[in-house]
């Protein structure tokens, strides 16, 4: 295994001379051991020395060798185990210490057919990965290079499936090495079938886009179905269907979700019951799409996060959602660029109004207007669950942050209103500080750009500022922060 | 943090950047409003710097304020206070981009609806005037059909022509306008891509800036921190050593203290230790002295001791030579033993098989002998009733034959009582008296009173004496028995008592033990009844000449034995039981010969009587003593006693071998007696005066046979005489001689007259 074409790496280099000359000497002289100790100058142990006279000439013929190098047998041992490990794997029934010595001479690039279910050792895995990836960050993946390996791995190998020319087996055949140590797939891109060049007019490319759903199969991406169901860890899909650096090459076509995508994708996640996390962005679902899947998650049994940013989901889509909102336990529902107006947000308002799992929400760079804004200020007055609600880019105005006000003063729940990017007005920022002023559990209140005066949006920190310390203390030591927030609190309205 | 936020953030931007085209906002960027939100960010991010200024201020303020918190501790809390303010403002700075390009595309957004719409419209009248155009010329269309006339018509033509043109012409102006548009928002699209990627850069360099920001300020506080953490240290550590040396000094003094009066204490122990010292020297000489002699009296003793082991060794070592000796004797006889042993076991086992099968036999026989014995036992049971029934029936034979003998007999008597009374009144013409004899009196077969067994006394003098106890008035002797002869009751009993007090011995063990529960009269009955057992007393007669024995020997011989008695008290004990252990082989003999002796040596019993008798007059003066003494011999004597009265019943035993008799059988021996007192009823001077009157009698017979003789001669002469004189008569009376004149008769007639 350890070659030297292989080994390039001058660290490495030394180390597999070091190994390869020993074993082959060992062959030569094995004889001679017992009888052969090594030359007066290079033997440290004196002990040995009378009988070496008769040897010395044998000796001689190797400059090079010396007792120094003479590996112990577990040694020897190791470095055959960790030579045959490919066709012989023995790994478990080592003791510990021999075990750590064969998995730190392992190679890389040993099948995963042989290492994936046999080797549990992240020391192994981390090179594993530093080999293939320069940038790893461990605590994406929960801590376990292992994790990570197979993960990216597994999305390299989506991200370069091209349906009708590569193999489905390829990913297929990897699904039960993976399935215990897959907890995510996120891919960022799936390519379509190729391509016949009569095809490619450039002409038609940007009409095709729009209505190129009638094309059929042909412009249909890998289906995720069959590896889903393989993944019996799966807990976060996070996909989008798109095509990364095509550069000069750009169509339409590319980046087209189609009917069939949606619906096969949809019947995966609806069988996937361990799903927690499905996210879907930069992929122009429509209304209709968007109501495909999310009529497939209602009722599901573990989905916590909805991440469906950036496409084309109107209100029909945000109706769809809110009814999923009340069929599921969500807790993360992103809507954040899409064009959800006011109907749709009255009845996701609707939705939340009864809710108790949802936690945050975010429609950031939608329309929902003050009607719509009104709607969720009136939802929050009796929801008790809500933290982050996400509301910038919205048209909203004056009297959204009138009744956001009247909502601070009551709710205890929410910690992060974000109201960046809307026309608020002085007024409706003054209002907004009388609302923070009576609020002891905000931490966050982002009115950036939303023509507040600066005074009051000045103040708002301060009263954010006040309860930050006041959360602070709470964690540091409950039972205390009442006296503490009275002691504080003075001293804050005096500033 | 802040790198997992940068890269949220730049996530976030990256998303941004394929959906929605947007510039970063700079002060020096084209767009007046980007400038303006430039401008606006700048004076934010100030505002916030002086903010965070007033608030290191107030921080500082409230540090002296708040003395008595450690320096540390504020120094912590102002830094931690600066870092997330610090944190708060970067991440601001860096979201505000991000903000920047959402209003922009709302602002785009905006826009874009608003030329959409516009385009819409412009769209829809042009589509309208075209229309309207198209129908006019379609129109013209049907009018220049109707044309005949070539000029007309190529006019019409000519003037649809320019229409058709100018329709077309219009379209393209519209197609050149839109395309002019596509131009315009390609290049918007490019300058977009710019922006953004400028956006990003501008993002990308704050978030450095940030980040190195942050680290700088991390380090500085972290720095601070140390430093008041150190400050804090030294004070403290400066607080401690003053402490600790103001500790040591007082340390030192008292070590000081401590010291003098140590030495103090050293000297006085020192005195008290010579003191000791000197007392012990000479406790020691005084002691020393005391020990060499007793070594010298145990050196002397070891000597002694030493001789005496050595002679012990010799003896033992002589010992163990005899020993090993005889273990080896030992061995020799062991192995024999064994051997024998062995031998002895298999002859044991064989023994045991043919003991088995012995038992098994005799099991067998055992039960045939069983059976037989069980129909032996009916048979004879049966032959008993047999025998009752015929013993009864002969008894009653016997009965009859001998009443009716008995009734010849005094039949007989009877007469020869009559004879005699005839002879003896009518001949002798004596008086006679009839004679009495007792057995003329008697009817039936003689029974003799049976002898009382010995217990059944016992029982009558026990009852008797507590009966007395009860009531003394009653008449002793009369009411009693006939048998106690002269002897009362008390007495009896009181020999009796005191027999059973002494000869305790004689009684078994078990039986103690079972008449314990009983009552104290009955308890002396049966052991009276086992010490008579084993004495061999059975009758009356025994016990009353045991009774009279202890009388007679208190009379003999209580003055001079007395004394002599106690002593010998326990010996004789022992030589009497061994002369009652060679009674004991032959007691049921004895007893039997006790029975009949009675009877059958009447001379034996009649010198035993005449010895009573004398007992009698020798036991008069005691029995007027007795009460005066509650003994009447004293207790050790009466072994004494007992054994001359044992070998006193041994003797008439040996000399008479004793007759069997029959235990149902009637007691026949008075009878030959009876009858023959039956036949010498009439006595001997009798039958010899009777034999003289016989004699008397013969001779007055033969006289009397003489005259009886010759009366009968008379008698016959007589006769002839009346015969003669009736033949006379006949003749005389006869006809012939009333025929005759003077018959012959009348002269005999005459003198019969």
């Amino acid at each position: 295994m350890q070659e030297p074409p292989t080994a390039p790496t001058t660290s490495q280099s030394s180390v597999s001379q070091g190994h390869l000359t020993t074993p082959g000497q060992g062959s030569n002289t094995g004889l001679q051991y017992p009888k052969s100790p090594p030359a007066p100058g290079q033997a440290s142990t004196k002990t040995k020395v009378p009988p070496v006279r008769r040897m010395r000439r044998i000796i001689a013929e190797d400059a090079e060798w010396s007792l120094a190098i003479v590996p112990l047998l577990t040694e020897l041992c190791i470095q055959h185990i960790v030579k045959n490990f490919q066709n012989n794997p023995i790994l478990n029934q080592l003791l510990p210490e021999h075990q750590q010595k064969v998995l730190s001479h392992l190679s890389p690039d040993l099948p995963l057919t042989v290492t994936a279910n046999l080797i549990d050792d992240e020391s192994y895995w981390r090179r594993c990965c530093a080999q293939r990836w320069p940038v790893c960050h461990v605590t994406r993946y929960g801590g376990s290079w292992k994790r990570m390996f197979f993960e990216r791995h597994l999305e390299n190998l989506l991200k370069l499936f091209i349906p009708g020319t590569t193999d489905p087996s390829v990913i297929l055949s990897l699904v039960p090495l993976c399935k215990r140590y897959v907890r995510r797939i996120q891919v960022d891109q799936f390519l379509p079938p190729v391509q016949l060049p009569t095809t490619s007019q450039p002409g038609d490319q940007s009409d095709s886009g729009s209505e190129g759903e009638g094309d059929g199969p042909t412009q249909d991406h890998y289906q995720l179905g069959d590896l889903v169901a393989g993944l019996s860890h799966l807990e976060e899909l996070d996909l989008a269907y798109g095509v990364k650096d095509c550069g000069m090459n750009f169509e339409w076509n590319l980046f087209l979700f189609t009917f069939r995508d949606c619906q096969s994708l949809a019947a995966t996640i609806k069988a996937c019951h361990t799903l927690k996390i499905f996210r879907l962005t930069r992929s122009k679902v429509g209304d209709e799409k968007a109501r495909i899947l999310i009529r497939s998650l209602l009722d599901h049994p573990a989905l916590e996060e909805l991440d469906l940013s950036n496409n084309f989901i109107g209100d029909r889509g945000a109706r769809g959602a809110a009814k999923l909102l009340s069929h599921s336990r969500l807790r993360i529902l992103n809507l954040a660029n899409n064009q959800v107006r006011a109907p749709g947000a009255q009845a996701l308002a609707h939705a939340l109004e009864h809710n108790t799992c949802l936690v945050s929400l975010n429609l950031r760079l939608n329309c929902i207007e003050d009607e719509g804004g009104q709607a969720l200020a009136h939802a929050l007055q009796t929801n008790k669950c809500l933290t982050t609600l996400h509301l910038g880019g919205n048209e909203l105005s004056e009297p959204t942050a009138t009744l956001l006000s009247q909502v601070l003063s009551v709710n205890t729940t929410l910690t992060s209103i974000n109201l960046s990017c809307n026309h608020i007005g002085l007024d409706g920022g003054k209002q907004l500080l009388e609302g923070i002023s009576d609020n002891k559990t905000l931490l966050e209140f982002d009115l950036r750009l939303s023509d507040v005066a600066q005074e009051s949006e000045y103040l708002i920190n301060q009263a954010l500022h006040a309860n930050r310390e006041a959360a602070r203390q709470r964690v540091l030591n409950p039972g205390h922060f009442v006296s503490f927030i009275n002691a504080k609190g003075p001293q804050n309205s005096v500033r | 943090m802040n790198p997992s936020g940068a890269h949220g953030v730049l996530e976030q931007n990256g998303e941004e950047h394929i959906s929605t085209p947007i510039h970063g906002p700079s002060i020096h960027s084209d767009n007046p409003q980007e400038r303006i939100q430039a401008r606006r960010l700048r004076i934010a991010a100030r505002l916030e710097a002086r903010r965070r200024e007033a608030l290191g201020e107030y921080l500082d303020g409230k540090k002296e304020s708040e003395e008595d918190q450690s320096k540390s501790y504020k120094q912590k809390e102002e830094s931690r206070l600066k870092l997330t303010k610090l944190l708060l403002c970067g991440t601001e700075l860096v979201t505000n981009i991000q903000v920047a390009t959402d209003i922009r595309e709302i602002h785009r957004r905006v826009e874009e609806e608003e030329i959409k719409r516009q385009r819409h419209e412009k769209l829809e009248n042009e589509v309208k005037t075209s229309q309207d155009k198209f129908d006019e010329i379609t129109m013209k269309w049907e009018e220049g059909k109707q044309k005949r006339i070539p000029q007309d018509l190529w006019e019409m033509l000519n003037t649809q022509q320019q229409h058709c043109a100018g329709l077309i012409e219009d379209k393209n102006k519209l197609i050149s306008e839109l395309q002019q548009e596509l131009k315009i928002k390609d290049d918007q699209y490019v300058k977009d891509l710019k922006k953004q990627s400028d956006d990003i850069c501008l993002l990308l360099e704050r978030m450095e800036e940030q980040v190195k920001n942050v680290m700088k300020n991390f380090r500085q506080e972290l720095y601070h921190i140390e430093k008041a953490f150190e400050a804090e240290r030294q004070e403290l550590m400066t607080s401690n050593k003053k402490k600790w040396e103001r500790a040591l000094q007082a340390h030192n003094a008292k070590e000081l203290e401590y010291l003098l009066n140590r030495m103090k204490k050293v000297d006085d122990y020192e005195k008290q230790l010579n003191k000791q010292r000197i007392w012990d020297c000479e406790e020691y000489n005084t002691i020393k002295i005391k020990l060499e002699r007793d070594v010298q009296i145990l050196e002397q003793q070891l000597q002694q001791m030493k001789a005496t082991y050595q002679l012990n060794q010799e003896k033992l070592e002589y010992n163990f030579q005899v020993l090993k000796k005889r273990d080896e004797e030992s061995t020799v006889i062991k192995s024999q033993q064994k051997r024998k042993l062995n031998r002895l076991h298999d002859i044991l086992n064989n023994l045991r098989s043919k003991y088995i099968k012995q038992i098994k036999q005799f099991h067998e026989e055992n039960q045939a002998l069983t059976s037989d014995y069980k129909r032996l036992i009916t048979q004879f049971k049966e032959l008993q009733k047999a025998m009752r029934h015929f013993a009864l029936i002969d008894e009653e034979q016997f009965r009859e034959i001998w009443l009716m003998n008995e009734e010849e007999a005094k039949s007989l008597i009877r007469r020869a009582f009559d004879v005699d009374q005839v002879i003896s009144i009518q001949h002798l013409g004596l008086t006679w008296t009839m004679p009495d004899f007792w057995f003329l009196k008697n009817v039936g077969p003689i029974f003799q009173q049976q002898k009382k067994s010995a217990t059944q006394i016992l029982e009558e003098v026990l009852l008797q004496t507590e009966e007395e106890g009860a009531e003394a008035a009653t008449p002793d002797t009369e009411s009693y028995l006939d048998l106690p002869k002269q002897i009362s009751a008390k007495t009896t009993k009181k020999i009796l008592m005191l027999l059973c007090d002494e000869s305790g011995f004689l009684i078994e063990s078990k039986l103690l033990s079972l008449l314990l529960p009983l009552e104290k009269s009955e308890c002396y009955l049966l052991r009276l009844d086992a010490i008579f057992s084993a004495l061999g007393i059975e009758n009356e007669d025994d016990l009353y000449k045991l009774v009279n024995f202890f009388l007679k020997y208190r009379s003999h011989c209580l003055s001079p034995t007395q004394v002599s008695a106690f002593n010998q008290a326990n010996t004789e004990q022992t030589s009497f039981m061994s002369t009652l252990k060679g009674l004991g082989l032959i007691s049921s003999l004895d007893r039997r010969s006790l029975v009949s002796k009675s009877e059958q040596d009447p001379e034996e019993q009649e010198t035993l009587e005449g010895g009573q008798e004398g007992r009698i007059v020798g036991r008069e003066p005691e029995e007027k003593e007795a009460p005066l003494s509650p003994r009447l011999i004293h207790p050790n004597d009466v072994l004494k006693v007992l054994e001359a009265f044992v070998m006193g019943l041994k003797k008439p035993k040996d000399f008479h071998p004793p007759p069997r008799i029959q235990k149902y059988g009637r007691d026949n021996s008075k009878d030959s007696e009876y009858w023959e007192a039956l036949t010498t009823v009439i006595p001997l001077a009798k039958l010899n005066l009777w034999d003289a009157l016989y004699k008397a009698l013969e001779k007055y017979h033969l006289v009397l046979t003489q005259r009886i003789k010759q009366l009968m001669e008379n008698d016959t002469l007589e006769q002839q005489n009346t015969e003669l004189q009736s033949l006379l008569q006949q003749y005389l009376q006869s006809k012939v001689n009333s025929e005759l004149q003077v018959p012959p008769t009348q002269g005999f007639w005459l003198p019969a007259k």
